[in-house]
């Protein structure tokens, strides 16, 4: 089951139960998690760092090229577009920005979407713009499994309502059972 | 894209999906050979998702509906061909952009640079000037701007034409104020600049110090022998190979002891340099040439 791809968006009220979830995965979870949250310029401390707090896997902030491995977290550094470059790589770019944001959820998601197909589980969280509503709808058409947060569950509902508006969800669920559901494909069953 | 052929077709069907995805691969491929006959410039080595994405934005600012619609355009159209490249090219840059590389150069580097009795810098992918500027106020602060010639290229003749004339596109703001500080600066950053009409204009002898010119890190041999190669933000649109290549025109392009200068967020991991480049800063994306030997 290890060839799923977890790939993660959120933006406004995303830290913490992307955070929460991270948290309770055990170390030997061997999907590999992408994550892109939306920076905001006032935070003082790195993304990196406060995902990386209290969680057993090993988080990477991403460089350009950097191939990908098990049991890591890897995050879309601020100020670039991220993308699965094939399967084995991730690039990087400072395109124009999508949705005002740089890195865009929905150009992850799309090209997670094309190289991964049936084999990319994308899950949208909290967020005040429309940003991951298109890429998750893509990973959807490309056989993907796509997630979005219950907007009940949302501390700011646009992002993963725009998702569900569009078509895109899949399964929609709260952190703790997004958390039951990546362990239930990391372990296969 | 495949949302829209989706909406058209009206039907979520999978198959049409992936072979939706194959087609649009294979006018990727076609317009790049295009591209490479009618224009000479050769993308192949550019990393694949972020040069499909270009391509799709030029789809819909052309209004047209795919992208093998850009061919004819490519090759009927002079108007399309004459900025084809440079709409193609990415030119997102900012001053003193990674603080720390630019304080690990004024501390570290540029006190060894002050030994050659001239020096010669390469900036490539210069943009629209701002890393060149950056440069020329950090050896005017080191004492070291006269004797230095900062050769700017890009592949970009419009980028290249902007900054030429040493204006900024964006007006200072506190952001750049504060990466200038952070970068060690130990003035004002506006003290660089005159400001008319609402622009702000680099002081002109520092701008002498600038030459700017035309070069393709891909297809054009080294530049010139220098001392300092910069390049940041360039590397992170080819693939492995192709980064390989450029590095390899870097690396060649330095004197013995010489250094280069890389993005943030690029690394030489990929690289068989990593092993014969030196790491002065790993942070700062600082690496020393010590091999004689060219690469």
């Amino acid at each position: 089951m290890s060839d799923f791809r977890v790939f993660i968006g959120g933006s406004a009220g995303s830290i913490s139960p992307i955070s929460a979830i991270l948290s309770s995965l055990p170390a030997d979870f061997n999907l590999i998690i992408t994550v892109v949250i939306h920076s905001s310029a006032d935070s003082k401390t790195s993304m990196t760092e406060t995902l990386a707090n209290n969680c057993i896997l090993t988080v990477i902030e991403i460089s350009d090229k950097e191939k990908p491995l098990p049991n890591t977290v890897y995050v879309a550094p601020s100020g670039y577009h991220l993308y699965a470059e094939n399967n084995k790589l991730f690039s990087l770019s400072v395109d124009q920005k999508v949705h005002f944001s740089r890195p865009a959820i929905d150009v992850t998601f799309t090209s997670a979407a094309e190289i991964f197909g049936k084999h990319c589980i994308a899950i949208l969280f909290s967020g005040a713009n429309e940003d991951g509503s298109e890429g998750l709808l893509n990973v959807k058409l490309h056989g993907g499994l796509t997630i979005v947060q219950s907007p009940e569950s949302s501390q700011v509902s646009i992002m993963p309502q725009s998702a569900i508006d569009n078509g895109a969800a899949t399964k929609v669920l709260s952190p703790e059972e997004i958390t039951d559901l990546l362990l239930k494909y990391n372990y296969g069953d | 894209m495949v949302i829209n052929l989706v909406k058209e077709l009206s039907i979520l069907d999978e198959q049409q999906i992936t072979e939706g995805l194959r087609t649009e691969n294979i006018e990727v491929d076609l317009l790049i050979s295009a591209i490479k006959s009618k224009l000479g410039y050769d993308l192949s080595g550019y990393a694949r998702a972020s040069i499909k994405r270009r391509f799709q934005q030029l789809v819909i600012d052309e209004n047209v509906k795919y992208i093998a619609d850009l061919i004819p355009k490519l090759l009927h159209s002079r108007q399309c061909q004459s900025n084809f490249i440079n709409r193609l090219t990415i030119n997102v840059s900012e001053l003193f952009r990674h603080p720390i590389s630019f304080l690990t150069l004024r501390e570290t580097v540029l006190p060894y640079l002050a030994s050659f009795p001239r020096r010669d810098i390469w900036i490539a992918g210069c943009a629209t000037g701002e890393e060149a500027y950056s440069m020329a106020i950090l050896l005017e602060e080191v004492g070291l701007l006269n004797n230095t010639q900062i050769h700017a290229t890009d592949i970009n003749t419009d980028v290249l034409k902007q900054a030429q004339t040493g204006i900024l596109t964006k007006g200072l703001n506190k952001e750049d104020a504060a990466r200038y500080q952070a970068s060690g600066g130990i003035s004002s950053l506006s003290h660089y600049f005159s400001t008319a009409y609402n622009k702000q204009k680099l002081s002109q002898h520092l701008l002498d110090h600038i030459s700017f010119s035309h070069h393709n890190v891909l297809q054009d041999n080294v530049f010139c022998s220098a001392q300092l190669v910069m390049c940041r933000n360039v590397m992170i649109y080819f693939d492995v190979n192709t980064q390989n290549s450029a590095l390899k025109l870097f690396h060649n392009s330095l004197v013995q002891n010489g250094y280069l200068v890389i993005g943030e967020k690029e690394s030489l991991l990929n690289s068989p340099l990593n092993s014969i480049l030196k790491t002065i800063d790993e942070p700062a994306k600082i690496y020393q040439r010590k091999s004689l030997n060219n690469v």
